[in-house]
């Protein structure tokens, strides 16, 4: 087995020589501080004539091992708060902190490497693919890393969420429940220092929902942050801490 | 990047499920082209069916009008490579003049040999029968014949040559004797027909020294050329020599009309292929429809791979990958039935194994394969373009 030992540690360092955001902040300094923050962040989309003014200076952070639970009304602007946490998109002005390192210059294929190592996502309605099974699922952000170990953390990380037993199960054979599970270790494979989850629990019902709310309990606990956007009051039940966005405003709730 | 091939090698090895793969494991865009094709595979079936039947229709179209135009150029070689100069008999000339001959000679030194030839018909008499033959004098009849039996000997001092028919006729072979008015001749070849399309045609015919023929002046020179170039050279200036102040002789040959019936060839050819693109095109535009639909259908998942951090480029690899093996596998098919229906036209046609295994035909197989796989690629490369390209933000928004 040391065969196989021997290149997991050579292979390891390309891998986080590729990631940015660790590489930029340095080793040790790396998931010390604030792993993820907004500074001042305007978002504006120009359709046409109009201009909408979608964040109006946003600050925001989340500290490791946290639960924040961001709430609002339908266009106030949390979709888009939630795709500048995720590198998804860029602020028209503004920081997006990544353990105090600005990643709203970076360009697409450096903020698609920082995703992959830095950030985990959850989708409301899961989006897993049919073909795979659930381990494949899970290695899903790897498939192009040549990543040795994605495998083993896979099947460990399903072990953890309960589905042990499920490994080569396909989504089409397990229970929304299941599938957010499955989903949920997808965005833990490359243990990333935040996970964001956009309606995490819109799909499920009540006592599934509760049951998904504990994992992200449980990844907080592992160090984690977790973000979520959510109209159910039920998440907030779990949170740490419940901020508002209102037309493009925030401020802390509770 | 050596310490990450090693560990892509060592996994193969170490882990069962992913040793399978084995070579595919470093080359993840194929490994999951390959995946995303099996997934639907009744689609990815009939977007490589398209490509099947064009590289088909390419290559069967190209490689039977290159096998007619092959077959014709065999059939016609012969006659392209012939100048037969006869007296004009307009101007009341019945032989050739030694002057003539020797011009014609002359001309001839170098690009093939010219053989003066005499010709009158006679009663061929043997043991067995007799039958009224052709008979040509001349002195060179291997330049011009081959034997079934026996030998054509280089220069023709005694003896008989007996065209094919004319022995079978007979009942005589080598050995054996025939009269003709009169004189006795003994049979040394029996000569073979030929495939060859040319005035001078041996079967019912007997060939006698040019001594044995009381006029012995030549009716006509026959000069076998090198070439149908070579050919057309030697008439054209036997007709300058000879034709220049009055028309004394005629000059027959066929290399012109040689050419011209291998450029209908040509021409048959292209349009042929032409025919065939067309359904490759056609492949191409359902590879198109097909690669765009299942990007589209794929849109939400392509957009968790961004997201989860897939790079643009890998995307577009694998999307393009998809397509290429689309077109690898339909054109590897389109070659199997092509070689099939070569087989079926060797196997029920007369036409011979030599005309259908010339290197030409090969040429228009993997033309046609190639031709398969580049319209496929190209066909993909749109729709790969437009999902690697698309925002994740957009393709998640429900």
């Amino acid at each position: 087995m040391s065969g196989r030992d021997a290149p997991a540690d050579g292979t390891a360092p390309g891998r986080s020589d590729d990631s940015t955001p660790s590489g930029a902040a340095g080793g040790d300094t790396a998931r010390t501080g604030t792993p993820l923050e907004l500074v001042d962040v305007v978002k504006q989309y120009d359709s046409g004539a109009e201009t909408v003014r979608a964040l109006k200076g946003v600050d925001f952070a989340v500290e490791r091992g946290e639960f924040v639970s961001v709430i609002g009304p339908s266009g106030s602007g949390k979709s888009t708060m939630l795709n500048l946490l995720g590198l998804l998109d860029v602020p028209t002005s503004g920081e997006v902190l990544l353990d105090g390192v600005d990643a709203a210059t970076y360009d697409d294929a450096e903020r698609t490497d920082a995703r992959r190592e830095y950030i985990g996502f959850v989708f409301q309605s899961f989006y897993l693919i049919d073909a795979l099974t659930a381990t494949e699922n899970v290695t899903l952000p790897t498939v192009y890393e040549r990543d040795p170990e994605a495998r083993a953390r896979a099947e460990d990380l399903l072990e953890r969420v309960g589905l042990g037993d499920r490994l080569d199960h396909r989504p089409t054979q397990l229970s929304g429940g299941q599938k957010q599970r499955v989903a949920i270790a997808r965005s833990l494979i490359n243990e990333p220092a935040v996970v964001l989850a956009d309606e995490p629990t819109g799909n499920l019902d009540q006592d599934t929902g509760t049951a998904v709310l504990e994992e992200f309990a449980d990844v907080c606990e592992q160090g984690v942050a977790v973000v979520t956007v959510t109209h159910d009051p039920l998440v907030n039940e779990f949170a740490d801490r419940v901020v508002e966005l209102t037309d493009g405003v925030i401020r802390d709730v509770r | 990047m050596s310490g990450e091939d090693e560990g892509a090698g060592a996994r193969s090895g170490a882990d069962g499920a992913e040793g399978r793969l084995g070579v595919l494991a470093r080359f993840p865009s194929v490994l999951m082209a390959r995946r995303n094709l099996s997934r639907n595979r009744l689609r990815s079936g009939l977007a490589a069916l398209g490509i099947v039947i064009g590289v088909l229709a390419i290559a069967t179209l190209g490689i039977f009008g290159n096998v007619l135009q092959l077959s014709a150029t065999n059939e016609l070689g012969g006659i392209g490579n012939q100048v037969i100069v006869s007296p004009n008999e307009d101007a009341g000339r019945e032989t050739l003049s030694p002057r003539d001959v020797a011009t014609v000679e002359r001309v001839a030194e170098g690009r093939g040999t010219a053989v003066p030839l005499v010709t009158d018909g006679a009663i061929v008499r043997a043991p067995n029968g007799e039958t009224f033959a052709q008979l040509y004098g001349l002195d060179r009849p291997r330049a011009l014949f081959t034997a079934r039996e026996g030998r054509v000997p280089e220069f023709h001092r005694q003896g008989a040559l007996v065209g094919e028919s004319v022995a079978d006729r007979l009942g005589v072979q080598p050995g054996s004797a025939v009269e003709i008015e009169g004189q006795r001749f003994r049979v040394i070849a029996v000569l073979a027909e030929t495939d060859d399309i040319s005035p001078i045609q041996p079967s019912n015919a007997v060939v006698l020294p040019r001594d044995a023929f009381a006029q012995s002046a030549p009716s006509q020179v026959v000069v076998q050329a090198g070439s149908g170039e070579d050919a057309s050279y030697v008439a054209g200036t036997v007709r300058e020599r000879l034709n220049a102040r009055e028309q004394r002789v005629s000059v027959f040959e066929l290399s012109s009309i040689l050419d011209r019936i291998n450029e209908f060839f040509g021409l048959l050819n292209a349009f042929l292929i032409a025919l065939g693109a067309v359904s490759l095109i056609v492949a191409g535009v359902a590879i198109f429809n097909v690669m765009l639909m299942s990007t589209t259908e794929r849109r939400g998942e392509i957009g968790v791979l961004r997201a989860v951090g897939v790079q643009k480029g890998d995307v577009l690899r694998t999307l393009v990958v998809e397509a290429a093996l689309l077109g690898v596998l339909g054109g590897l098919g389109g070659v199997l039935l092509t070689l099939l229906a070569v087989v079926a036209l060797l196997q029920f046609t007369p036409i011979g194994a030599d005309v259908v295994f010339d290197p030409s035909n090969g040429a228009y197989l993997v033309v046609a394969f190639s031709f398969g796989v580049v319209i496929s690629l190209a066909s993909g490369l749109y729709p790969a373009y437009k999902a690697a390209n698309e925002e994740p933000v957009d393709a998640l928004r429900d």
